[in-house]
């Protein structure tokens, strides 16, 4: 043993010393995680948790302010969870069906909050709408699930319109059309000065296109029977269907052609650029559009097609839903009358920059011009659609996607369309 | 015309390490233009605008602070805890004829080749079960048994091609298994180690899927779920997401540039007796 190479001998214990470090190393960090991740248990109090899928900066602190208002009042305790919205739609079965899961959710109403009512994973929430009297008939029903119970609260409504620029209309000389006749006339002029007259935004938002079908559908055939396309009780290769897209073709040598490329947030510059005419979109875009140019936007509603048929718009209601298997129902009750009070929704309305509608018929609404007029335009509407996959489910949705963009891309092919569309829904409704 | 090769290399290599950082910069011109700027002439364009309140904007409003830091409790426990399980377990396979050992170590390997997806609801269940759900525990588990496979794998290659001379000596020393293991083995194999640490921090410090799926509170949430939760339900302020990106960029470029040295020395480790 006595001759071994010093040399080599110093390598090991270096080595041997190095190895010690590391593992000194590790067992302090493990040690210094074990201390700090010990109060991420959950909150076992009798705190409700709010799961928000509001994640855009405004309206994650006007829903921060709302709650500590409410934390403030002393009729219990809440705490607030806001979750990246598209997680939040992927994970909200997850969040339902756990074991122990949060009390109250922001969704949507509609037959997306239906669905989970059939699964019994919903709240019956009947208490809080006892309060709700003055709530319009429509909401209400909205907010019914299919046994007759309440099931959801609504916090709001936005509108889908033709938006443009005020200042670009007023250049070109056109006025806002009432009238699909009307309609195509302006179509037809603004292309002869050069303007690709009807914007859209496809790539990445191919949903976009569903409000076409939706409002030329409830123009067309009326919100009754679109309703019932949208649940499985009308076929997608019904000749009434086809008359939407007859009707759709009209139009379509006016869409912008760089549409398909970009998502609805690039088209809403090309619209503000005057690069468009004018862009078919719900209230939310202007999030996406820079201050100073919001005072110039104005929208017209999607032109009538055949008078006779009962005026219908699109109004998506955004609120609130709890899980069946909340701790603490008396809590969850507690803060959504609260969440439903004037008081509260006026200060959503005011902290979050989107043009948003309260549901609560006396909180007012702001005063800006478009905000009038959009109210006025709905309370003018004789039936409220939601949208394409409010009123169906998150699953019909993509077939809509894939039969719509492709009859942008060739019109011609509509019948193989549509009858690829109704295989496609058949296997959805299945499901 | 030695030259010109010479100057025809750079001139290729300086427009593809371009196209590389391309990209890269990209994100950080877009991270220090306003919000407006953005929304008048689309994401694509020249800046018009110059700011840094994106970087505020993202840290405070974001609450990358507290995102970086569950990013690290959990990173940190995940890279120590499954490379120490994988030399381990890596040292039993390649040194010791224990039965079965390629069997082992091929379904460790076939582990490795499921898709995660199809297991992201059993290991939800799982966790909720566990009670381990909506916890940074539950996160550690999960990285540590989705990597295990891999490291074991690696370091088994390495280790199994050390000298077993090395190993004889220690013993003719008097050293016992577990000092093997600890004074022999490790050090020998730390170049491995140094590589494995740096990929697999990367690895489990940009993971996205597991944390959404065993978490669902924000304030546990690790640092790339948080940057997607700077999106808005319909639209995004890209330029705070920019700026979230370069700070959450920072840590792992920062292991990368500390572990550099390991790499190659790793390289030279062998060339010179």
């Amino acid at each position: 043993m006595s001759d071994f190479d010093p040399g080599r001998r110093r390598f090991l214990g270096h080595l041997g010393l190095a190895g010690l470090g590391a593992l000194g190393a590790s067992s302090f960090l493990s040690a210094c995680a074990s201390s700090a991740s010990g109060p991420t248990t959950s909150n076992g109090s009798g705190a409700v948790t709010i799961q928000s899928n509001l994640s855009s900066p405004q309206a994650k602190a006007a829903m921060e302010k709302l709650i500590e208002t409410f934390n403030a009042q002393g009729k219990g305790t809440a705490s607030l969870n806001t979750i990246a919205s598209e997680t939040f739609r992927t994970q909200l079965p997850t969040y339902l069906t756990s074991a122990n899961p949060p009390d109250l959710y922001t969704w949507y109403a509609g037959s997306v909050a239906n669905d989970y009512a059939s699964k019994n994973l919903l709240l019956d929430v009947s208490e809080v709408w006892k309060s709700l009297d003055d709530y319009p008939q429509s909401l209400r029903t909205l907010s019914t699930d299919a046994s007759g119970k309440q099931i959801f609260v609504p916090m709001n409504n936005y509108w889908w319109g033709f938006f443009y620029r005020k200042s670009n209309f007023a250049k070109w000389g056109v006025q806002e059309p009432k009238t699909w006749t009307e309609f195509l006339a302006l179509c037809e002029t603004l292309k002869s000065k050069g303007v690709p007259p009807i914007g859209i935004g496809l790539g990445d938002t191919p949903w976009v296109a569903s409000a076409w079908f939706d409002y030329l559908n409830i123009r067309i055939n009326g919100a009754p029977f679109h309703r019932e396309l949208l649940a499985g009780k009308q076929r997608f290769d019904d000749p009434k269907v086809k008359a939407v897209f007859t009707r759709w073709r009209e139009a379509l040598p006016y869409f912008d052609p760089k549409g398909k490329a970009y998502p609805f947030q690039e088209a809403t510059t090309a619209l503000l650029a005057g690069k468009t005419g004018m862009f078919l979109i719900g209230t939310f875009f202007a999030d996406a559009a820079p201050k100073d140019a919001l005072g110039d936007l104005d929208f017209f509603r999607f032109p009538i097609i055949d008078p006779a048929v009962p005026l219908a718009e699109e109004a998506p209601t955004d609120g609130f839903f709890a899980s069946a298997k909340t701790a603490n129902p008396t809590g969850t009750k507690a803060l959504l009358s609260y969440l439903s009070g004037v008081e509260a929704q006026e200060a959503y309305v005011k902290a979050s920059s989107g043009i948003v509608l309260p549901a609560n018929p006396k909180a007012k609404a702001s005063d800006s011009p478009l905000v009038v007029k959009g109210k006025a335009m709905l309370d003018e509407a004789k039936e409220l659609t939601q949208f394409f996959n409010r009123d169906s489910s998150d699953a019909l949705q993509p077939t809509a996607d894939t039969a719509l963009t492709k009859f942008i891309d060739k019109p011609d092919q509509i019948d193989a369309i549509l009858r690829e569309w109704q295989a496609g829904a058949e296997k959805v409704f299945k499901g | 015309m030695n030259k010109l090769r010479t100057g025809a290399f750079h001139t290729g290599m300086i427009l593809l390490s371009l196209l590389w950082l391309g990209p890269v910069l990209w994100v950080v011109v877009m991270s220090t233009r306003s919000f407006d700027d953005i929304a008048a002439h689309g994401v694509g364009s020249l800046p018009r605008s110059f700011t840094l309140d994106t970087y505020r904007q993202a840290w405070t409003d974001g609450g990358e602070l507290r995102a970086l830091i569950n990013s690290m409790l959990v990173t940190v426990p995940s890279v120590a805890l499954s490379l120490g399980l994988a030399a381990m377990a890596a040292f039993a396979l390649s040194r010791f004829r224990i039965p079965g050992r390629r069997t082992i170590l091929l379904l460790m390997l076939a582990g490795n080749l499921l898709p995660p997806q199809i297991l992201l609801i059993p290991v939800a269940k799982f966790s909720e079960l566990t009670g381990l759900y909506d916890t940074l525990w539950a996160l550690i588990a999960v990285q540590v048994g989705f990597g295990l496979g891999f490291y074991t794998f690696v370091l088994h290659g390495f280790m199994r091609d050390l000298p077993g001379e090395i190993q004889e000596a220690a013993t003719i020393d008097g050293a016992g298994t577990a000092q093997i293991f600890t004074r022999v083995m490790l050090p020998l194999t730390r170049p491995a180690l140094a590589a494995l640490g740096a990929l697999s921090f990367t690895w489990i410090f940009n993971d996205l899927l597991w944390a959404i799926t065993v978490l669902r509170t924000d304030d546990n949430m690790p640092v790339t779920p948080a940057l997607l939760a700077l999106q808005g339900q319909f639209v995004s302020s890209w330029n705070v997401i920019a700026a979230g990106t370069v700070i959450a960029a920072v840590p792992t470029v920062a292991v990368f540039l500390r572990f550099q040295r390991h790499f190659v020395s790793g390289l030279a480790l062998g060339a010179v007796k």
